[in-house]
This record gives C-alpha cells, sequence and structure tokens, in this order.
C-alpha cells in the first residue's frame, strides 16, 4: 500500500513538472500583456487630428510628384535643399518629419542629391573646422571652401480648416509645395496634396 | 435479364478502376490555374475577397527610369466603399526592392469609378503589385 502511494505521489510529481514545463514562455518575447508592436504603415484613424498616415500619404505623393517633374529631369542628379515647411495649422505638426521622409524618397531614387539644410550646416561646420584645425593630415582632412550650392530649394506650408456642427468635426489639410531655382528665383515646380478627415461623435 | 444479372456480368474491379478515375478527374478540375504573369489577377494581391471593389484596369509604363502605374477601381455597390491599397515593387528576377510603402486610404463613391498612381522608388523598378483591402472582404471576421 505504502508502495503505491509513493508511486502515485512520484507520477503526480512528474505530471505537474510537465505541466509547468509547457506552460513556461516558448518565444523570445518578454511581455507584461499591455503592449505590443503594430504595423507602422496600417492607416491610423484614431482621432482627426494629423497622424502618421497623413504625414505618409503627403510624403509619398509630393516625393512621387516631383520625382516626375520636368525641372528635376533636366540636369542630371540636379542638387536640391530643403527650406522650411511652415506649420499654419492650429495645431502642432512636425513639418521637418515630413520634409525628411520626402528627402529620404528622393534620395533612395538615386536621380537627386541633396546638400545639408540650414539646420545641419552647423554640424557640417564643425566637422569642417575640426578636420582643418591642424590635427589631422593635410592629405587626408576635407578642404574648406569645396561645398557645392544646391541648385534648387523645396519649400511649403500646410493650412488647415476645421468646421463643426453637431456632432460632425470635419478637418481639411492643405500641403503646399514648391521648387525653386535658388539661382533665378523661378518657381520651377508647385503641387498640393489635401486631406479630409471626419469624425462623428454621436453617442448612437 | 435483369440489373442482378448485369452487376454480376460486370467484374468487380471495373467498379474501382471507374470509382478512381472519376476520383482523378474531380481532382484535376480543382486544380488552380495559373494567372497570365499580364493580366490583372497576376498583378494584384487581395487581402481578403474584396465584395464590391474590383481593380478594372492597370496601365504601366516606364516614364523616364521610374515605372509608373495606373489603376481603376470599380465599385459596384450602392454605398460608399473604402479601400485600403499600397504597391508593391519587384526588380528584373522577382525580388521585392521596396515593400514599405504606407497603406494609402480611398474612398470610392457609390457606382465610381477611381484611379490610384505609383511611381516605383528606384530604376530598379521593374515589376509591380498592387496590394488592396477592403473592410467589406469576405474574408474578414
Amino acid at each position: 500500500m505504502t508502495n503505491i502511494t509513493s508511486k502515485n505521489t512520484v507520477i503526480i510529481a512528474l505530471s505537474t513538472a510537465l505541466l509547468l514545463t509547457g506552460c513556461a514562455n516558448q518565444t523570445p518575447n518578454l511581455s507584461s500583456g499591455n503592449v505590443e508592436y503594430g504595423d507602422s504603415k496600417a492607416v491610423e484613424t484614431l482621432t482627426n487630428q494629423f497622424g502618421s498616415t497623413d504625414l505618409q500619404s503627403i510624403a509619398q505623393s509630393m516625393s512621387n510628384s516631383l520625382l516626375q517633374s520636368p525641372a528635376l529631369r533636366a540636369k542630371s542628379r540636379p542638387l536640391v535643399t530643403v527650406a522650411d515647411v511652415k506649420n499654419h495649422t492650429s495645431e502642432y505638426i512636425d513639418t521637418k518629419a515630413i520634409t525628411d521622409t520626402i528627402r529620404a524618397k528622393m534620395l533612395k531614387s538615386g536621380l537627386v542629391r541633396f546638400a545639408v539644410d540650414t539646420s545641419a550646416m552647423q554640424n557640417q561646420t564643425d566637422e569642417l573646422i575640426r578636420q582643418n584645425s591642424g590635427l589631422y593630415k593635410k592629405s587626408k582632412s576635407k578642404k574648406l571652401g569645396q561645398m557645392e550650392g544646391a541648385d534648387f530649394r523645396i519649400e511649403g506650408t500646410i493650412a488647415s480648416i476645421v468646421k463643426r456642427a453637431d456632432d460632425v468635426k470635419d478637418v481639411y489639410y492643405k500641403f503646399s509645395l514648391q521648387l525653386i531655382d535658388n539661382e533665378s528665383g523661378v518657381i520651377e515646380w508647385a503641387d498640393e496634396k489635401e486631406i479630409r478627415k471626419t469624425s462623428n461623435q454621436s453617442m448612437f | 435479364m435483369n440489373l442482378t444479372d448485369v452487376k454480376r456480368k460486370i467484374n468487380p474491379m471495373n467498379w474501382v478502376l471507374f470509382a478512381s478515375l472519376f476520383l482523378t478527374l474531380n481532382a484535376c478540375s480543382t486544380i488552380p490555374s495559373v494567372p497570365n504573369p499580364n493580366s490583372i489577377p497576376a498583378k494584384v494581391e487581395q487581402l481578403g475577397e474584396m465584395s464590391y471593389l474590383h481593380v478594372s484596369h492597370i496601365a504601366a509604363q516606364k516614364r523616364k527610369q521610374l515605372l509608373f502605374v495606373q489603376a481603376e477601381i470599380s465599385n459596384s455597390d450602392s454605398d460608399n466603399q473604402q479601400l485600403f491599397y499600397r504597391f508593391k515593387w519587384l526588380d528584373a528576377n522577382g525580388f521585392v526592392i521596396d515593400n514599405d510603402e504606407a497603406w494609402q486610404p480611398l474612398l470610392v463613391y457609390a457606382g465610381q469609378q477611381q484611379t490610384i498612381n505609383g511611381l516605383a522608388p528606384t530604376p530598379q523598378a521593374t515589376d509591380f503589385r498592387i496590394l488592396v483591402s477592403s473592410p467589406d472582404n469576405t474574408g474578414n471576421p
């Protein structure tokens, strides 16, 4: 009887151990259960404020239009720089994030070159000064006075119109971008992207 | 001669052969045919069968080194439909160059035909796929 009882105990203990091992995490994921990764390219309609899909949509549309513009095709790999995109809306929008994405898409095409813009100019001059400080071999350091001036600059604005009626809120965004010849001041290309977002706050 | 006599005369092995032939022919009829690589079904990847939206026309052209694609979306419903779409670009060897485009939303009015455009990100792109999804897909829960 004692033998049977001790055998049963061993069997139960072994079974419990196997069950617990089965419950252990089999995936390389340490999670609290409250956080999960989503799709960065998904359409976001959480609120009617400026969102990731608006940024992606504007950047896609503007870069496609720019790459097809005759002005950028006239010369092989023209040099472009990015100037300000002014925010004329009532909300905070990081317009540099939009132009950074436009620049990345255009650089990927290999058809256009970009010069450092105003915000990165300090880093550029700091690096040149450092290389010409006397600490580097003259033959291995970059020379002062060799920077190239951009042929064109890109600048624009984003504006919005917000309207409310009963439970409906309508937000209309208009993003305008221009390509300007730096020497002549001629606007060689311009395009706009319009977005409308409507939200309904009805309880039923 | 009655039916029983007929059944006795026919060799039982023949029944097995007939049954096997029938099953084989049936299986052959369910093998999906490979779409023509230049047809619309070969270029469109649906995330679930779209109930009301259809890609009715696709045109592609190289415009100064970059592949430009235009597709027409038709709405056969009497209600407005929402479409999400994006382009996937492939090189001459079938490798995916860019599968990084964001999903674009598009409202298609009842009975409307809307046009969507895509421009390849690099001159290396020679082929494309249009990925489409609609909230009214039959595959949605």
